[in-house]
């Protein structure tokens, strides 16, 4: 814990960066009671209100919507999805990847294979064709799809920690006691790759939230009233002349909490990998 | 070596400057529309999705058509028409009309073009209309005699109708169509790239001498309403079809950009009768109860309700001689929730409602209502899809949803369609057989003062009990002002050979 | 040489084997989506006969195997089908114009940000820490974290509409090509330059770094050569072996940069292809737009390797110590 707290004195970007990302989750969970009007709401007199005006703080768009409630809104949507997709694919990666590192072989030779064939659609091509098709986007659905096109980076990741691992002493140590193999994998082994996963997986949430936003704004994101940060900048797109705020403040929305978990991403592969 | 780097970098900086260079200006002696278009499905006439409207309406003509300043019947391959009672039909032709292939117009091709509806394996999209057709006859060259199987005194409004283009019947449409379209129209196809442009130019073989004005129409197929805009604004086309409210506001402080109107469209909100929860008529009434059309028309088409956007609870409009004025009943909360709790909804009741979210005022009229319906106890969950999606496998399906309807000049072509017990777009499922009574009755009446009775009763009805709440919205055209005389009727044919351009 | 030959072969053949097993995947998952073509090209007013006889007509009552089979046996002499929504006439006609156009913005977009990557990264390696370096990774970052459409927004408000310098829409006007036209490539380019430069500097500063702190160059200074020398004499060729294998890494992005790029200033290409083809449920025609990315993209990421593999002295040379 001291060896943390040094070293973000060290790092004060880092500071910044999780303070921003602790910022977006609290709006995401308590955000919504604290504004004065809901995400649908129209306030048809006061529609592309600027900022500041009539009691909007960011401005209204062209249905009279607050813009601040549909940013906060929004936040819960992508950060849910961003969240669970990092997890998912971590958890899908980490099973496949162990797995394949493990046991070798045939099992490993098909994994690869598997991977090679995933990995030759660019993963927005694979998530927007799907969902396109699917012609309906829900928060599961999403995160399912977007999880599946993420899989061979985390899972190539895990295969490749625990290699490293497999001719380590514990490892023999743990095999001739007699224990299972799922014992050694996720007993044994996990607990000593937790940094380089959990790097992979903070990735995961920043390319997650860039996927998601770019997903919106293609139009298969999840579906209006649900205030997706990409699809609202492309439905301000039109009044960006007259009311420029309602595509400036999703589009800073999005930068802000990539750049946050990138800088956080960095930080953690700084002082967890030192750590070994 | 730093400096090598150095020099190489300001190099490739520079090199986009280079290539920079704003927009163009079209400039050339010739007479040039362009024109920006959504990109089209089908385009052959009989399954054309009314898309693209500018293109075929140029390559293609009518036996008649509507005049787009007074709403009359004007000849045009057809230079006479009369029937006894609606039943036996007689056309004289144009004489001297030739096809763009050289191959001169005849009755022939006007008895393929009504025969083809009939065919089982085309899906032609007036098939019903025209199964009323017992019999077609083509005496000479230059008549042709439509019989009827019932009386219809307003069937010659059906030839209007867009997808019923006369075509050649010896044309290979089934192959060509959608590549190489075809017919007497005062513009020729030159190329067409698919989804993305098509070449036209004056025909000049066409049968009036005087026309068309222009020689040429660019048509830009492009996804983004707002590219096109941009395109607009930018000078690289002329004229932009279906813009919506925001972008008039937009354009409105525009020099040298004009948005009209040349007709209303209609926005039916159906609730179908035979689901629920709108099987009951006092949901539906809760329904009405909860609507505000001054909100409506504010959220909406963004003007004041009268200025441009109406509502009314039946399928006749505004515009139409037939139309009765019945009083809006005024918004009541309460009410709407009183009538809930006696329906068997005390606390509410879930609804989806299934739209196109790329049609123009379908988001917003859908959000509208959902947050209008919403304090009455109405959860409406709202189900957008791209309008093809939704056209082709929700549409006629569902409790309740949005879709475009284009007006018609005699409204009884669409009430057939609509709201008769089993008319093939009668996305309502009603099946009341005192409405089909006054269809039918409407469809067969030679007088019109009887006529216009009947349409009153049946708004009566609608408002009582029906199963419709229809916005009226204006379709919006942004044209640069040297477009002259744009004209477009509200078949939804813009009449390019009549425009010029300064 | 016969060592890369081999390696060329061999990764040729797993190539075949993916694209085969993918073109077999990419035709199930678009062809068992929800709803029945016909009726959607028919519309819901449709009978059950012209539904039917549409379905035969196409073949699509035919077992999915065999329609593969005709398909693939399609693809491979070149016949990509027909346009669901155009009969006659051959998706050829409209997908290679387009795979031309990509390419070229592709390429555009390369030649902005490999120097510029490579420039900034390798520049912020070297003064690592210092404020230059702060610099270069605050800008790297941010542009990472802006999505190309929302870089494109801006670029077209503040570049386009406000200042003229290039048009709004990539539109290439009627009756010319894209040869004429090259004003519309840039801004586009310029959206996928900004995600890419933030990847691939951020990668190639690090890469940097790394070669800059092993014992062989701190040796060399110590030693008391000039640092520029050894700089520009050793560790630049050694920080640049990486630099393909990271692009190579991040081809990912620029391809489905290219999608949401070309979306957004309407440009044609690929991309917009096939959001038109999905937008419209063009069955052959998604097909044949995810096949030939995919095509793309493996042969890419399959250049990069063999590249790498041909530079990295210790594979091409591999089987004797030197």
């Amino acid at each position: 814990m001291k060896y943390i707290l040094y070293q973000l004195k060290k790092h004060p970007l880092a500071i910044v960066g999780i303070a921003i990302i602790l910022f977006w989750l609290i709006m995401a969970s308590v955000g919504p009671s604290l504004l004065s009007y809901t995400h649908t709401a129209m306030d048809s007199e006061n529609q592309m209100a600027a900022p500041g005006e009539e009691g909007h703080l960011l401005g209204t768009d062209s249905l009279g919507r607050d813009l601040l409630a549909r940013i906060v809104y929004g936040s819960r949507s992508i950060l849910t999805v961003a969240l669970m997709t990092s997890i998912v694919s971590t958890f899908i990666g980490v099973i496949l990847g162990f797995s394949a590192g493990y046991f070798g072989g045939k099992i490993d030779t098909t994994f690869l294979r598997g991977m090679d064939i995933l990995m030759a659609i660019p993963p927005l091509v694979l998530s927007m064709v799907i969902l396109g098709i699917l012609g309906d986007s829900s928060i599961l659905s999403l995160t399912l799809i977007v999880s599946i096109a993420f899989v061979p980076a985390t899972a190539r990741v895990s295969r490749g920690v625990l290699l490293t691992e497999k001719s380590q002493e514990y490892v023999s140590a743990a095999r001739i006691r007699g224990e299972s193999h799922l014992y050694i994998m996720f007993v044994e082994i996990l607990p000593n790759t937790t940094g380089p996963i959990i790097v992979e997986a903070t990735a995961r949430f920043a390319y997650s939230i860039m996927m998601v936003a770019s997903l919106g704004f293609l139009g298969v994101g999840l579906q209006p009233p649900t205030p997706d940060w990409g699809m609202m900048v492309i439905e301000n797109k039109p009044i960006i002349a007259q009311a420029p705020w309602t595509v400036l403040f999703p589009a800073l929305a999005i930068a802000s909490l990539v750049i946050a978990i990138s800088i956080f991403s960095d930080f953690v592969s700084k002082v967890l990998i030192h750590e070994r | 070596m730093k400096r090598i780097l150095s020099i190489v970098l300001i190099l490739f900086l520079a090199l986009p400057m280079v290539f920079a260079g704003g927009d163009k200006e079209a400039a050339s002696t010739e007479k040039v529309v362009r024109v920006a278009e959504q990109v089209p499905g089908l385009i052959t006439p009989g399954v054309w999705d009314g898309q693209a409207f500018s293109m075929n309406s140029s390559i293609y003509e009518y036996l008649v058509e509507i005049n787009a300043d007074t709403g009359a019947l004007e000849p045009v391959l057809a230079t006479s028409w009369s029937t006894d009672t609606g039943r036996r039909w007689e056309f004289k032709l144009r004489k001297g009309v030739t096809f763009h292939d050289g191959t001169p117009f005849t009755s022939a091709d006007v008895k393929y073009t009504i025969e083809r509806t009939q065919d089982p394996a085309l899906g032609h999209l007036k098939k019903q209309d025209f199964e009323i057709v017992s019999s077609v006859e083509t005496p000479d060259d230059y008549t042709v005699i439509i019989n009827l199987k019932e009386q219809r005194p307003t069937f010659v409004y059906q030839l209007t109708d867009y997808n019923m283009a006369v075509l050649s019947s010896e044309y290979d449409y089934a192959s060509l169509g959608e590549s190489k379209p075809m017919g007497t129209g005062p513009f020729k196809m030159d190329q067409i790239i698919p989804k993305e442009s098509a070449a036209l130019s004056k025909n000049v073989n066409y049968w009036d001498p005087n026309l068309p004005k222009l020689d040429k129409i660019l048509i830009y197929f492009v996804a983004d309403i707002d590219a096109s805009i941009s395109m607009l604004e930018s000078d690289r086309v002329d004229v932009v079809p279906f813009v919506t409210p925001v972008i008039k506001n937009r354009l409105d402080s525009t020099a040298g950009i004009s948005v009209i109107s040349p007709y209303q469209e209609q926005r039916f909100i159906a609730m179908t009768v035979d689901m629920k929860p709108f099987d009951d008529n006092r949901v539906r009434l809760a329904l009405k109860y909860a609507m505000d059309p001054e909100i409506i028309a504010r959220s909406v088409a963004k003007m004041e309700l009268g200025d441009g956007a109406f509502y009314n609870e039946t399928p006749i409009m505004n515009s139409l001689a037939e139309y009765k004025e019945i009083p809006h009943r005024g918004r009541d909360i309460e009410k709407a929730k009183a009538l809930l709790a006696e329906a068997g909804y005390p606390n509410g009741v879930t609804v989806e409602l299934t739209y196109a979210s790329d049609h123009p005022f379908g988001n917003d009229l859908a959000q509208t209502i959902q947050e209008l319906a919403e304090p009455a106890g109405f959860n409406i969950e709202l189900k957008g899809y791209t309008r093809d999606i939704y056209l082709s496998q929700y549409w006629l399906n569902v409790p309740f949803s949005i879709t475009g309807w284009g007006g018609r000049i005699d409204p009884s072509m669409l009430l057939a369609l609509a709201f008769k017990s089993g008319g093939s777009w009668n996305e309502s499922h009603l099946a009341d057989p005192r409405v089909d009574a006054l269809i039918d009755k409407i469809s067969s009446e030679v007088d019109p003062e009887v006529r216009t009775g009947y349409y009153h009763e049946l708004q009566e009805l609608f408002y009582e009990e029906g199963s419709l709440i229809n916005v009226q919205v204006p379709y919006l055209v942004a044209i640069n002002d040297r477009v002259v005389d744009y004209k477009q009727p509200i078949t939804m044919l813009p009449q390019y050979k009549y425009m010029d351009i300064k | 040489m016969n060592r890369t030959l081999s390696i060329v072969v061999r990764r040729l053949g797993s190539l075949l084997a993916t694209l085969v097993v993918m073109s077999f995947i990419i035709f199930m998952l678009v062809e068992i989506m929800p709803g029945d073509v016909a009726q959607m090209i028919l519309g819901q007013s449709a009978t059950e006969e012209a539904v039917t006889a549409l379905r035969e007509a196409r073949g699509l009552n035919d077992p999915v195997l065999q329609r593969y089979g005709r398909w693939i046996s399609g693809v491979v002499v070149g016949d990509l089908g027909e346009s669901v929504y155009m009969q006659g006439v051959a998706i050829n006609s409209i997908l290679w114009r387009r795979v031309g156009h990509s390419l070229v913005l592709a390429l555009t977009a390369f030649i902005m940000f490999v120097p510029l990557s490579i420039f900034f990264g390798v520049l912020a390696g070297v003064k690592e820490k210092k404020p230059t370096d702060s610099i270069v990774s605050f800008f790297g970052l941010a542009t990472m974290a802006l999505p190309e459409f929302v870089s494109g927004v801006f670029l077209i408000t503040i570049f386009a509409v406000q200042l003229n310098w290039f048009p709004i829409v990539s539109v290439i006007p009627i009756g010319e090509g894209l040869f004429g036209n090259l004003n519309i490539l840039i801004l586009p380019a310029l959206s996928i330059t900004f995600v890419m430069f933030g990847y691939v500097s951020r990668m190639q500063r690090s890469s940097m770094i790394q070669v800059m702190n092993s014992d062989y160059v701190r040796a060399a200074i110590l030693k008391g050569m000039p640092r520029n020398y050894v700089i520009f004499r050793h560790a630049l060729k050694n920080a640049l072996l990486p630099t393909i294998t990271i692009i190579g890494m991040n081809m990912g992005w620029l391809f489905g940069g290219l999608v949401v790029v070309e979306t957004l200033f309407g440009f044609p290409g690929m991309g917009s292809l096939l959001m038109t083809a999905i937008k419209t449920r063009d069955v052959p025609l998604i097909e044949a737009c995810v096949l030939l990315i995919t095509v793309i993209y493996s042969l890419s990421t399959m250049i990069t390797d063999i590249m790498y593999s041909y530079l990295n002295p210790r594979i091409r040379f591999q089987g004797g110590q030197r």
